[in-house]
């Protein structure tokens, strides 16, 4: 279909705002929303228009029991949720603010790094939509930068400084996923990345586009194993491990 | 373009404050939004959902993704009760499908293992379209519309009702009721653009 055409994209958005939109087309239609500015500027068009239509309907006080279920589910994570297992070493003070940083210094220190990403934003005039990830090890050394685009399914991995792999061992990298509380789930295996020589980078394929398996990865994570391991399987220690942010 | 009143424009001014307080991760800030439009919106899944436990769950899991997604509020703009409203519309609508989904199992039974016809016992929707148009001044403007036209859309918006369940309910063929829904759909932004 194609969602370039205004007056079409007019009449989906208005059909999804009433509801008369449902099952797998509305499914459809709000990933569209996710990728297409100009569904989603359709969209809150039509919330506006219809907003007027909700102001005669009947108000109606809650139960007291749905404000108490509400402040019991947005307690703050830290006071109810156990440090979870593989927190242990990871410093969370340095968290987000140290990879924003991090990341600053690379474009400055190592710009080509983001050649191919810099002439694409010249072209473009933005950065193309991406999961970006900058894994740093125990001492907060970047050593690996990985990226891939939303809708494609290759990662590439690029060596920033040299990763000490054993003679017949694997570097692979993980996914640890979020559920939408912010608690995390199990991580999974993406693949394996061979290790080079910095300034050198690799790719692998994911099983599916990084829209699909990454949307809800807050974080990436290297261990290194005698073998790939497959989804399900419990990763061995840590040894890299960095935010995962979205591009757009 | 009608002024809103100035009480609204303070409540919404009010609401844009809070709301922004929510974003950094302020619980008073948060409790006072949900004093100020939980009753409305409570109303509104009420009405679509029919059923006093699945629109308080939908409350409920609609300010939980407030909570944490207050920030994206600002990103996008427009009215706080316009963003609140289409939260809640969507959770209530995405409810009323799974459970019609399950309808077969859930449907209340009588003695004799027949399903009982549960009475609808909602007012005709019909009144609070037209109510609205007053409110927003285009009356007028919505009455050119055939009474069935304005009546299906009322029935989809207050309802959420889909197409087929509003020609069930309206006696009517779906191909026509969906006609209907969508030049209902562009009087209605005719009407609301055109203020």
């Amino acid at each position: 279909m194609n969602y370039n055409r205004p007056e079409l994209l007019d009449r989906l958005a208005a059909e999804y705002v009433l509801g008369t939109m449902q099952g797998r087309a509305r499914r459809r239609f709000e990933r569209v929303q996710r990728s297409v500015p100009a569904a989603q500027a359709a969209v809150r068009a039509w919330n506006d228009r219809m907003a007027g239509l909700a102001a005669p309907v009947e108000p109606v006080a809650p139960p007291a029991r749905v404000w108490q279920a509400i402040s019991a589910r947005t307690q703050p994570a830290r006071a109810t949720r156990k440090a979870s297992w593989w927190q242990g070493w990871w410093k969370p003070a340095l968290g987000f603010a140290f990879g924003v940083l991090m990341t600053t210094g690379i474009v400055l220190l190592v710009p080509n790094a983001f050649v191919s990403i810099d002439q694409l934003a010249q072209r473009e005039q933005a950065l193309p939509q991406s999961y970006v990830g900058l894994l740093v090890d125990n001492d907060n050394v970047p050593r690996l930068l990985v990226s891939s685009t939303r809708h494609g399914a290759r990662v590439t991995v690029k060596s920033l400084r040299p990763i000490d792999v054993p003679a017949g061992k694997v570097l692979q990298v993980w996914a640890l996923p979020r559920d939408k509380e912010g608690k995390e789930l199990p991580p999974f295996p993406i693949g394996v990345a061979q290790p080079t020589k910095p300034p050198g980078s690799t790719t692998f394929e994911m099983s599916d586009t990084s829209e699909k398996l990454l949307s809800n990865v807050a974080r990436l994570a290297v261990s290194i194993e005698d073998a790939p391991r497959s989804k399900g399987d419990q990763p061995g220690a840590f040894v890299l491990s960095g935010h995962c942010v979205k591009l757009w | 373009m009608t002024t809103p009143s100035p009480a609204l424009e303070a409540q919404r001014a009010e609401l844009q404050a809070q709301l922004a307080r929510v974003a950094l991760g302020d619980r008073a800030a948060f409790e006072r939004v949900y004093q100020m439009t939980s009753s409305h919106l409570f109303g509104v899944a009420l009405r679509i959902l029919n059923r006093q436990d699945a629109a308080e769950d939908v409350l409920q899991d609609a300010f939980v993704n407030v909570w944490h997604h207050a920030g994206s509020y600002q990103a996008t703009a427009g009215q706080p009760m316009t963003w609140l409203i289409s939260i809640v519309r969507n959770k209530a609508l995405d409810m009323l499908r799974s459970a019609a989904a399950r309808h077969e199992t859930e449907m209340p039974l009588n003695e004799e293992g027949e399903e009982l016809d549960v009475q609808d016992e909602r007012p005709n929707p019909l009144g609070l379209l037209m109510q609205a148009a007053d409110a927003l001044a285009i009356r007028a403007c919505l009455e050119a519309l055939d009474a069935a036209h304005r009546q299906s859309l009322a029935l989809a918006y207050y309802h959420g009702l889909s197409h087929s369940e509003v020609a069930a309910q309206m006696s009517a063929p779906l191909g026509s009721v969906k006609a209907w829904v969508r030049r209902g759909l562009e009087r209605l932004k005719k009407c609301v653009d055109g203020r």
